[in-house]
């Protein structure tokens, strides 16, 4: 297992915005957290990257146990995040976002090679290299991050929302890179998103969180009718109603 | 034509000053959302670790008298370990509370370092000279002359800034600090260390006070404990001006602080002149109204973890 976050409880405030949460990732494997607005997800993610610490569980990482790290230590460690809202540095220019991440890395010589790479994936990126990353489109933002994630070299990337206010064929864009970059470098990945439908063609497993608490566990495959999910996402007991189009 | 030479001279070579004064606050301020009051008291230090520790009436020089290059070091090389020191016994511990709090503390630094200096040097202004063939004048054309250290003023805030720019552009810590002003939390997330980073804005806080210090004794020619605060004003009142955050804006503010005082001072009549101060501030206001963010414009402070 390469990544276990155990039973953690997060507090903002008095009320625990996570209650016991669980999630694991192994190797190679593409999850999912799905949820509705303000389930936690995002609190997961800060969580795991030290940017909030759990009142009580452990996060493991490797084998290490990671929660109680520094953000920096966590990235150090392997772990790379691509937070809700992009956060692109609009001052710096492409190519000084891009390198941002490569400080922590020690592979000197690769990492021109992976720099390379990055701007060969995202070939609109090198094209804009020395524009301030401010004057980039949503989408452009998007790819923007997602390569400065990859260019700290992580093991795993964890990424809140990559679909939020991107166009759909541009979403599938996205996805399809992740998809490449999970077979052409066994890159793991943890994906959170609101709607369980992209989550669904892409993932290998699925978690559904509602209210603080995990709802539900499982393959994708195992969860393809897409009930089992409803239910977990909307919190009913039984679907009470026919009406069994409702969009989420 | 001569006073009008003196003048624009005078402006610059007070405007740099307070620019120099703005970048130290400005460049705490961007990572750390700190306002440090205690900036002037750094100043005072510097210029006080210029004679030998001792309440005597008459100052002996110590680093004062060394050679000029190991002066300016010993002088800026103290004032850092100042800064650094302040964040890491003091600023450290409050870094995570809001602005305000933080702001606060760095009063009460501000005070205790003022106090610091009264116990060890004394409360009595100290007279002390250190370059003194830079308080001469130099003839700049026909009937024209200026003081030389404003001219060295003007010079050495340049070069400091150029330093700044090609330090913050060229340079991967620089970049870095760029990018931790910006978003800190986004920063440390990608594997910026978010303590050296702050460190970094307190070492170079610390050497700009640092020459300042020796600039303003150049000066002045005076040491005393609550020296710093008058200028600490200036400095503030620069920062905001230019808009909190803004590196630019800092230098911006302190140039638009420096001329205005200058000019005022050249057209107000005599009897009006001891008001200058006061009209400043007056200005001050009016920019504010008028523009609540400052001259320039930045990204506003975001959160910070
Ligand atoms: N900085 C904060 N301070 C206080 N409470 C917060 C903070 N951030 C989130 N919360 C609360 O914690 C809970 C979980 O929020 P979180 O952002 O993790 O949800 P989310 O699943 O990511 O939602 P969304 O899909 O809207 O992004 C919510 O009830 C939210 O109000
Ligand atoms: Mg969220």
């Amino acid at each position: 297992m390469l990544l276990s976050v155990d039973n953690i409880t997060v507090h903002y405030s008095r009320l625990p915005a996570l209650r016991e949460v669980s999630v694991f990732v192994d190797e190679g494997e593409i999850v999912c957290i799905v949820g509705p607005n303000g389930a936690g997800k995002s609190t997961t993610l800060l969580s795991i990257s030290g940017v909030l610490n759990p009142t009580s569980g452990d996060i493991t990482f490797d084998g290490k146990r990671i929660n109680g790290m520094s953000p920096e230590a966590v990235a150090r460690a392997g772990i790379s995040q691509v937070p809700e809202g992009r956060h692109v540095f609009t001052t710096l220019n492409v190519e000084e976002n891009l390198r941002i991440g490569t400080s922590i890395r020690q592979d000197r010589s690769d990492i021109e090679k992976d720099f390379k790479k990055v701007l060969e994936i995202f070939p609109v990126l090198a094209e804009r290299r020395k524009q301030a990353a401010g004057k980039l489109s949503g989408g452009e933002q998007q790819m923007l991050v997602i390569g400065r994630a990859l260019l700290t070299s992580p093991r795993i990337m964890t990424i809140d929302e990559p679909s939020l206010g991107l166009a759909p064929n541009l979403v599938d864009r996205v996805y399809e890179t992740l998809l490449e970059l999970r077979k052409d470098r066994g890159l793991t990945l943890l994906i959170v998103e609101q709607s369980s439908e992209r989550a669904l063609k892409s993932a290998d497993r699925l978690y559904v969180l509602r209210s603080g608490q995990m709802q539900l566990e499982g393959n994708v495959a195992d969860l393809q009718d897409g009930e089992k999910v409803r239910q977990a996402y909307f919190g009913f007991e039984e679907s009470t109603t026919d009406d069994d189009e409702v969009a989420f | 034509m001569d006073y009008i030479i003196q003048t624009v001279i005078s402006a610059l070579s007070f405007g740099s000053f307070y620019a120099l004064g703005a970048l130290g606050i400005g460049l705490l301020f961007s990572v750390l959302r700190l306002i440090n009051f205690a900036h002037g008291d750094f100043i005072t230090i510097g210029g006080f670790a210029l004679i030998v520790p001792s309440s005597a009436v008459v100052a002996t020089v110590l680093i004062g008298g060394f050679h000029p290059v190991l002066l300016v070091i010993c002088v800026v090389a103290i004032v850092i370990i100042v800064a650094l020191l302040s964040y890491f016994l003091v600023f450290q511990h409050v870094q995570n509370s809001s602005p305000a709090t933080m702001m606060i503390v760095s009063f009460a630094l501000g005070y205790t370092l003022q106090n610091i200096i009264l116990m060890i040097y004394g409360g009595r202004p100290k007279a002390v000279n250190i370059f003194p063939e830079l308080t001469g004048q130099v003839q700049i054309s026909d009937g024209v002359s200026v003081q030389i250290l404003q001219l060295v003023i003007i010079a050495v805030t340049w070069i400091l800034l150029i330093a700044l720019v090609l330090f913050l552009r060229r340079t991967k810590v620089g970049v870095q600090m760029r990018a931790a002003a910006e978003d800190f939390r986004m920063a440390r997330m990608l594997g910026v260390n978010g303590k050296s980073v702050i460190a970094l804005a307190f070492i170079l806080s610390g050497l700009l006070a640092g020459i300042m210090a020796l600039l303003f004794v150049t000066q002045t020619g005076v040491l005393t404990f609550r020296m710093g605060t008058p200028i600490m004003l200036f400095f503030f009142i620069a920062t905001v001006i230019g808009g909190m955050g803004s590196l630019v804006g800092a230098v911006v503010g302190g140039y638009a602080v420096g001329i205005v005082s200058v000019v005022l001072a050249a057209v107000l009549p005599g009897d009006i002149r001891i008001f200058r101060d006061a009209l400043v501030f007056l200005i001050v206001i009016i920019i504010l109204l008028g523009r609540p963010q400052g001259l320039v414009l930045t990204k506003s402070a975001k959160d910070r973890v």
